[in-house]
Order: C-alpha cells, then structure tokens, then sequence
C-alpha cells in the first residue's frame, strides 16, 4: 500500500467526526461556489446591457424616477432630440404591462417582473435601438394592429412561438417573430407597433422614453448634458454606462460580502478542521509513538496528518460544489422569474477559488495538529493510556 | 569497547525523569555480543524499559556512554534512520493500526526504506507466511486473536531485517500457552536469522529461554548469568 493510500484510508477511521467536519467545510464551499455562479452570472447579464449598436442614452421625464410604464412625455420629443449635436438617431418607446389572460394556458407560469408582461411599443424599424438585431421569424408591421415579436425568455416561459397567438388587452395578437438581445430584461419582455400600444393603452402620441444613438464620433456624456440643457426641467436623461455602473456597484457589495462569507467559511472550516485532526492526534497518540518507533521521519508523521487534514477538505469541496451546482439549478428552475433573469456563471475561477479555499483550510487545520504529532516523545507516546 | 564484537555498549548510562526526581536508569552497564539473546528481569519500575528505549533510539540518555551497532546514541542526531535501519520493536500491547490489514501493517516500517509498493507486498507476505499468518493478511487486527496480534507486530518488526530485536514483555498480555508459540517463534527467529535478541520479561521460564539472564533493580544491572542455553 503507497503512503497515498494510507492517507486516503486514515479520514475514514471515525466516520462521524470525518463527517461532520466534511459537512461544516463543505457548507462554507457550498456558499462559496453557488454565490459564485450567481453574482458570476449577474455580471454578465450587466456586461451585456453595454450592447453595442444599443442606444447609449435614455431620456425621459424630468423629476421621473427609472423606467416610466406609462406615456409620460410627448412623441414629438422624439424628432426634436434627433436635431441636436452629436445625435444619430431616437426612437420614442412606450413601456405598459399587462397580465396574461385566457389565452394563455391558466397554470402556465407568468413572464415577467411582478406577475405582469412587459410590453414595449416601438417603431419596427427603431429596434435596434432596444438592442434587437435580428428577428427570428418576420418582424411587425408598423401599422399592423395584430402582430407582436416575444423575447426568447418570455417565449420560454409563456411556452409560445412564431405563429402562435397571444391575448393581450382582450386581443389577439399573432407571434411573427421571436428575439433574443442578452439583456434578460429585454428578453423578458413583448415588442408590437408603437401606435398600436399607444392606442391600446390610451396614451396617443405619448411616449415613455426617448432613446437616443449618438453619432460615432459623439461623447455620450456630452450629448446627454447637450439634451437636459436643451430641455431643462422637461427632460432627464440616463446612460447605459451609468446604469451599469449602479449595478457594478452593487455587484461589487455582492462580490465583497460573498469575500466576507468566504473569509468567515474559511475560519469556521479551519476551527472544525483543528478540532477534528487535534482529536485524531490525541487519539492515536500510541499509533504515533509506534510510527516512530518503526523509524518513520518526523516529516512523514506532519505529513500524514496534514495530508488526512487536506483530504477531508477536498472531499468537502467536493460534496460542497456538486451541492451548489444542483441547488443553484434547482432553485433556477423551481423560480422562474428569477432563473430567466440569471444564467449561472460556470466559470472555472469560481470553482479553482473554492478549491484553493478547501486546499487552504486543510493546510491552515492541520498545520498545528499535525505539527503536534511529529513533535510527540516517542516513549511518551508509547506510554499513554 | 574491548570488544568490536559487542553490537550493545552501556556504561555508567543514567537517565532522571520529572527534573531527575525519577532515576529511571542510574548508573547503567551492559554489554552484548552480537547474535546474543539476553533477557532483562526484575521488579516494575527498575528501568527495564528505559533501558531498552536507550537501545532503541527512542530516548537519550542523560549521562554516561551508550553505542548501538556503531552508532553513538549519545551524539547521533535523527535517530530515526537507525531505528528503521537497525532495530525491531516488539511491545507487550501488539500497537497494531486497527484500520489496516494485517499486511498493510507489515509494510508501515518499510516506507523509510525507497520499497516500491510491489515489494513491500511481497516482502510483508513472505514475513507473515514465516509466522503462519498466510491466510489472514486481509483480516483487520481486531478479528485476530491476541496471539496473532503479536505474531503480526513480530512480523512488522523484521520486515526491514533489524540487527536487534527488542522485545518488551513480548508475552506479558498472553496466556501462557499463547505465550510459548510466541516465544518458540522469536527463539526460532534468533537461530535462523543470527539476529540480536533483547527482551524484557518478569516470568522466570521465559527469562530461562534466553543464553544470558540480566537481572536489573533501581535502574542498575544487579546480575548477569549465562543461562544453559548458552553457546
Ligand atoms: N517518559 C517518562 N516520564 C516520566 N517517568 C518515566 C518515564 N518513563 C519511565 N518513567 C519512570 O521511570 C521509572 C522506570 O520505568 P520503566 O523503565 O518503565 O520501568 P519498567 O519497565 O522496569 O517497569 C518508573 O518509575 C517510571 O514511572
Ligand atoms: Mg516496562
């Protein structure tokens, strides 16, 4: 038998304190890997709001706090705004939501944030603007009063496709085309006719955005002050950037709690970790006394017990990340709202940072215990009872 | 020293335990020749194993000189290397690992000694054939009976083919019966290898077995007889 194998074999002598030091380790790891996948997956969702061809500015109600679902300002902004500097092109866009209704299968899930779908009202030649730069199937027509296209999680999660017809506002509209742009909320969501909403909704000649391009060679931040100093207590204006940038940050809180949650894992780890190889010392403080007695090294003895120290935590990092994984996609699956706006990141550093965590607290847990050991006075070692 | 043949040199070895409160040896002497095989009596508490742990390289004495196969245990650092090298420990409590095999056991002294793991197997089955225990290799020791326990812990203790078996109380947890195939197996041990045999004993007729009786009291050598076992 290789020396490998011995300590291998060793972890296993007492079962339930082996255990129980596995599922103390494994749980740090757990929350390690699955916070991981997820701040992991929310940082690519926000990479993708910075789509390029995407308007970088949105303008909308002064004193209006985020996304407006309603009509808030004039559609003519929309042409006024494309005569300032540096603009390339606007688009004004309605945002409404509405609930599901009869034709959609009564236990099917419902899309969108808070029950409701999201719509957009949009001229089809405008958007590329939301990011959409492809429609699979055929896109609206701008004066069609029945056609709709449906964003790839929206799609999945009402269970439709093209050609398919959906009930919205008592009416029935016709699926032409589906479309998938990266950014979950976007994808999240139903596109059809400007006009057509506006008069659904009421709101004729309202918008709730003003999306603006700016020209290649344009400064976003300069265009967005050219636009609030044009229209000054009208109009405010938010860039892509800068929404990112709020997410960033908060990405960031989650990033160094995530950090803090690592570092606290890494203690409780090492603390059980400690405990259970000091006892193992203790135990087989004979066993020791023997090991030297037939010649073994003081390095072999610190390095048994160190190596039985790093297989407990690798196997909790293993136990710890296939419980993570299967969670993460367990949970994805069971919420719905909340697993079409994050795909898991699967990224390799996520789990060689878990690994190197477990790696860690094996070395940092059985560092002393196993330092113990090489040090034990064989005759005293073989004396104890 | 006079005599290059003596594989064990004691002088005047003193050894104090608890800041020399305890006198476990005190004013030590003993010499043997190699192939010897002596046996060490007297009451509990006398030094009869501290003695043997000075030989064996697991304590350093004190005061006084001590020179095992060559080597000046007095001086010599990392003894280590000469236990695996030079001695073979057999215990009164076998100190088996209870969650290897019984042939896994007899290759742990073999991993100071570059033996790949092919012959660490053979070396360790052939071993245990020796002591009759070719059908129980795969037991784990706590199915053995006590007798098998030490036959293994022998076993254990040839496997790097010691100069010096040292035997403390090989018999003391056995019933006497038991206890005789024991001591059968390491007389045969001591004929056929040549090896150097110390052991340490209270009960008379085992101390008979050896070719020379020492009888230690106080941590001092009281007397020394060649028994009619003697060459
Ligand atoms: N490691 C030790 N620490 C303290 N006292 C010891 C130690 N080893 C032996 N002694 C003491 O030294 C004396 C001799 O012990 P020992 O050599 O074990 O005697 P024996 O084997 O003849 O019974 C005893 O009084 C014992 O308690
Ligand atoms: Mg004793």
């Amino acid at each position: 038998m290789s020396f490998l194998s011995l300590v291998v074999k060793n972890p296993f002598r007492n079962k339930t304190r082996s255990s129980l030091a596995i599922v103390g380790i494994a749980i740090g790891i757990m929350v390690i890997v699955a916070l991981g996948m997820i701040t992991g997956g929310l940082e690519n969702s926000t990479q993708s709001t910075l789509k390029a061809g995407a308007a970088e500015i949105t303008v909308s109600q002064a004193g209006s706090t985020g996304i407006e679902s309603i009509g808030s300002i004039n559609q003519t902004y929309a042409t006024d705004i494309l005569s300032l500097s540096g603009v390339k092109s606007t688009a004004g866009i309605l945002r409404a939501s509405n609930t599901t209704t009869a034709t959609t299968s009564p236990n099917s899930t419902q899309g969108g944030f808070g029950g409701g779908l999201s719509i957009t009202g949009i001229d089809s030649d405008k958007l590329s603007l939301m990011g959409v730069d492809s429609v699979n199937g055929t896109t609206f027509t701008n004066d069609s009063t029945n056609q709709v296209i449906i964003g790839k999680t929206e799609a999945q999660s009402l269970n439709k496709t093209v050609g398919d017809t959906i009930n919205l506002y008592g009416q029935n509209f016709t699926i032409t085309g589906t479309f998938e742009t990266g950014n979950f909320m976007t994808d999240n969501g139903i596109m059809m006719p400007l006009s057509t909403l506006q008069d659904l909704t009421t709101n004729q000649n309202k918008v709730s955005d003003v999306l603006v391009k700016v020209t290649d060679n344009a400064n976003v931040t300069t265009v967005s002050n050219t636009i609030t100093n044009a229209y000054p207590n009208q109009l405010t204006t938010s860039t892509a950037a800068d929404s990112a940038n709020r997410i960033n940050q908060g990405l960031g809180f989650i990033s160094t709690a995530s950090w803090a949650i690592s570092l606290l894992a890494i203690f409780i780890g090492a603390v059980g970790v400690i405990n259970t190889m000091v006892m193992t010392v203790y135990e087989r403080t004979r066993e020791i006394g023997v090991l030297k007695a037939v010649g073994w090294k003081n390095s072999r003895i610190l390095g048994m017990i160190l190596g039985e120290s790093i297989v407990l935590t690798l196997i909790a990092f293993v136990v710890g990340t296939v419980i993570a994984v299967v969670g993460v996609e367990v949970l994805l699956t069971l919420v719905p709202s909340v697993g079409n706006a994050i795909t898991p990141s699967f990224s390799i550093y996520i789990f060689l940072r878990a690994f190197g965590i477990a790696l860690l607290v094996g070395v940092i847990g059985g560092l002393y215990p196993a330092y113990r050991a090489s040090r034990l006075s064989p005759t005293e070692a073989l004396r104890y009872e | 020293m006079n005599n290059n043949q003596n594989i064990i040199e004691i002088k005047d070895l003193k050894k104090g335990y608890d800041n020399g409160k305890i006198k476990a040896l005190n004013g030590m002497n003993l010499e043997v020749k190699k192939g010897e095989f002596i046996s060490i009596m007297g009451p509990s508490g006398s030094g009869k194993s501290s003695l043997l742990n000075m030989i064996g390289g697991l304590d350093i004495a004190d005061e006084g000189t001590i020179k095992v196969a060559g080597i000046d245990m007095m001086t010599t650092k990392n003894l280590n290397k000469f236990r695996s090298k030079e001695i073979g420990f057999v215990f009164q409590m076998h100190n088996l690992i209870p969650n290897l095999s019984v042939v896994e056991n007899v290759e742990i002294p073999m991993y100071e000694t570059n033996t790949s793991s092919k012959d660490m197997r053979k070396r360790a089955l052939d071993l245990l054939k020796s002591v009759n225990l070719g059908d129980k290799i795969d037991q784990k020791p706590t199915k053995l009976s006590g007798g098998e326990r030490q036959r293994v812990a022998i076993a254990r203790a040839l496997v790097n083919n010691p100069s010096i078996i040292l035997a403390d109380e090989p018999t003391g947890s056995l019933d006497s019966k038991t206890g005789e195939v024991i001591l059968d197996l390491l007389k045969d041990l001591h004929k056929k290898e040549n090896v150097t045999l110390v052991m340490v004993t209270h009960e008379p007729y085992v101390g008979n077995m050896a070719e020379r009786i020492i009888t230690v009291l106080d941590g001092k050598c009281l007397t020394d007889n060649k028994t009619t076992n003697s060459k």
